[in-house]
């Protein structure tokens, strides 16, 4: 079993500040415990099943994929979405989600 | 006029001359063209012809409102100003907000054509359908804030009774990156076009409130997709709650804000440089624009720090990256004064911060010295030096001289290592307040092939999914890249028709029915992407006549860098460029090698006269 941060940004979070510990004003995060050989895809699978705003906001269960406005880092790299199931979790592992902001 | 939406009527100034004309719009050319950069881009086709300067009496200077502007859409009162303009030597489209784009329709014109040189400074005055060119001699040498103030007093009237747009002491000096500012720090700013408005000695533009004088045919049907489009508008990102500065750490998360001029991406300041920290933490007031709900432009007063105190103009987005990161600032309240400085002053953000983050880097690296840049100590962060040095910018004053022709010219007469370490496209102009080298590639690309000189297909990022495209799936693909930009491009340019403000008019599809409402036309999302191709491609034509080469639309060596930390690092973008344009080319309905238009392309947007010039 390997232990696994989830951080969200931003709005992203302000649904689920029950769930996940606040770390700033715009970041919170939480402990996931999860299998030998899960993949960044798996992952974000199980917390959309688990949590509606997850899956309303940041990942389609149904297309198995991130939502369009949606950028996700590992361990502070961007990843691609094509990589999501090909990335393997290992122990100390974080992913970041935060929102795709247009405009500015 | 039988179309809703319109006046009919172009009031055209001849400076020289000191006349003005009015002159009637017919439907067909209202229906081809729409408004704003769709009427300022077949003017500027057909009155300036290659050759002419962008200081040349013979350039034109085309404002344009839009069908939607006053139309009673929220936040409409948008303008377009389209010239060629001096960054480029092309084509260059910049909009403003404000209350101008309605109050000029209400004034009696749906747009102004200056041609000409005025012999000495002058404003242009506009009431209910007359106009008339005033000596400005008393307005020399005053920032845009002055000016506003000083004409309001002339006029004995209050703030909202008239909209003023004008040139700063940079505008008049010809600072080849001058903006055009108004209504109290709303800017038309990229290429130039302040500039243009100093070399034709015209200081200010000023159009009375007045009344709606154009029919809306379907009144109704507007106010229900208008209701609509405003709740979309409020959950579409964070303006509505925190301003376009709300989406500041975001960017940095992906590796997008510009730091110390692209030689790091690292900035773990941003918590406390963001819309999110100013909006809780400073005062802040709201400074709407004309009927708009969003409201996201604020007035604020610093609460910390050594500019407690100071009161300014909310900064948005790009200021907070061009006066924050990109010039090693981790002080916000020094953004606020900044910003304020830079657009009393009348000068593009966007260019001067990459001219100070050029300047500043320079200055680390030893190119230049002290005594090299007036005494100032041009260290990363060294605010209150910035400040003296964009003023010597505006006035052309010692190194400013050298500054004000903005970053490319400068780094190429500096030359050697230093030509490398600036930020711009080879065709002449900058990106906005960005590190495109992260997760921004569609803007990068957009930036780099725009015929406008500033964005042309995207927005930020592309956005497929609001006009029922399959979204981009991976921001770092080259060949979605190109491919979405691709597909995407045409509805943006339909939006800078309208006179409306994206922030408030974020769906295509409601938009589009507001426009059909105000018009009483029937337009489909295919004829807006049309419309906006035709602007696009009358646009092109354009540049390839005045000089434009396809090998100019790419990065300079920085701007195309690889990102050497931070969240996109190793990302490169250069790595399948000449393929990138080539898909884009061959999308876009142009020649794969020279990029230049299929004459089957301009037969279809019925451009056909064009072909010859080609």
């Amino acid at each position: 079993m390997n232990s696994v941060t989830v951080e969200l940004w931003l709005w992203l979070g302000r649904e689920l500040k029950e769930d996940f510990e606040s770390l700033s004003e715009m970041r919170s995060a939480r402990k996931e415990v999860v299998e030998e050989g899960t993949n960044i895809g798996q992952l974000l699978n199980h917390l959309a099943n688990r949590y509606d705003p997850f899956r309303q906001e940041i990942f389609d269960i149904r297309e198995k994929r991130l939502h369009p406005q949606v950028v996700l880092t590992y361990n502070d790299r961007v990843i691609s979405p094509h990589d999501l199931y090909e990335q393997v979790l290992k122990e100390g592992d974080k992913i970041t989600i935060m929102p795709l902001y247009t405009g500015g | 006029m039988n179309i809703g939406g319109y006046v009919g009527k172009i009031l055209r100034v001849d400076l020289s001359s000191s006349k003005s004309s009015v002159e009637e719009l017919g439907p067909s050319f209202i229906e081809k063209w729409v408004g704003g950069v769709g009427f300022g881009a077949k003017y500027l086709y057909d009155e300036v012809s290659p050759g002419v300067g962008w200081s040349d009496p013979e350039n034109r200077l085309i404002w344009t409102s839009g069908p939607l502007a006053g139309s009673g859409v929220y936040g409409a009162a948008t303008f377009n100003v389209i010239s060629k303009g001096p960054m480029t030597n092309l084509a260059g489209s910049s909009q403003a907000n404000g209350f101008f784009g309605a109050y000029l329709k209400f004034s009696g014109f749906d747009g102004i054509l200056f041609q000409g040189k005025a012999p000495s400074l002058v404003y242009l005055w506009i009431r209910d359908g007359r106009a008339e060119i005033r000596d400005a001699r008393f307005l020399a040498g005053k920032d845009v804030w002055e000016t506003e103030d000083a004409l309001r007093k002339e006029m004995e009237v209050k703030e909202r009774d008239v909209s003023i747009y004008a040139i700063g002491p940079a505008g008049e000096k010809e600072v080849l990156y001058s903006a055009i500012v108004g209504d109290r720090g709303h800017l038309a700013a990229h290429n130039g076009l302040g500039a243009i408005m100093g070399s034709k000695n015209l200081k200010a533009v000023v159009v009375y409130r007045g009344k709606r004088n154009f029919e809306i045919k379907d009144p109704e049907r507007l106010k229900e997709r208008n209701e609509v489009l405003f709740e979309v508008a409020k959950v579409s990102g964070p303006i509505y709650q925190w301003g376009s500065g709300g989406g500041f750490s975001a960017v940095y998360g992906m590796g997008g804000l510009p730091v110390r001029n692209y030689t790091t991406n690292l900035y773990p300041e941003h918590e406390r440089m963001n819309g999110q920290y100013m909006r809780t933490h400073f005062e802040i007031r709201p400074v709407p624009c004309y009927m708009c709900r969003m409201a996201h432009v604020k007035e604020v007063t610093v609460t910390e720090g050594p500019y407690k105190g100071f009161v300014a103009e909310e900064p948005e987005y790009e200021l907070l990256s061009a006066w924050g990161p990109q010039i090693g600032n981790t002080d916000l309240g020094a953004v606020v004064m900044l910003s304020h400085e830079v657009d009393r002053l009348g000068i593009d953000c966007n260019e001067s911060s990459w001219v100070i983050g050029w300047v500043m880097e320079c200055y680390e690296k030893g190119v230049f010295s002290r005594k090299d840049l007036d005494g100032l100590d041009m260290k990363w962060g060294n605010v209150e030096a910035v400040k003296v040095m964009l003023g010597k910018i505006a006035r052309k004053e010692g190194i400013g001289d050298l500054l004000s022709q903005g970053v490319m010219r400068a780094s190429q007469r500096i030359g050697g290592e230093a030509a490398d370490w600036a930020v711009h496209t080879l065709k002449g102009c900058t990106p906005r307040g960005h590190d495109h080298r992260g997760g921004r590639w569609p803007e990068l690309f957009d930036t780099c092939l725009t015929n406008t000189s500033t964005l042309e297909s995207t927005w930020g990022p592309v956005q497929p999914q609001v006009v029922d495209l399959p979204p981009i799936i991976d921001p770092f693909s080259h060949e979605e890249v190109s491919t979405f930009n691709a597909k995407f491009n045409g509805i943006r340019q339909f939006d800078d028709c309208l006179g409306t403000c994206r922030f408030a008019s974020p769906d295509p599809k409601l938009v589009v029915a507001c426009v059909n409402a105000v018009t009483g036309w029937d337009l489909s999302l295919e004829d807006a992407f049309t419309i906006g191709r035709r602007v696009i491609n009358q646009l092109r034509v354009f540049n390839f006549s005045h000089g434009m080469k396809k090998e100019d639309e790419r990065p300079s060596k920085r701007y195309g860098s690889i990102p050497v930390d931070g969240p996109a690092m190793g990302k490169n973008i250069m790595e399948k460029w000449e393929a990138m344009v080539e898909n884009y080319y061959s999308l876009m309905g142009w020649d794969p090698k020279s990029g230049k238009p299929l004459p089957e392309t301009l037969k279809k947007l019925g451009l056909e006269d064009l072909i010859k010039d080609l």
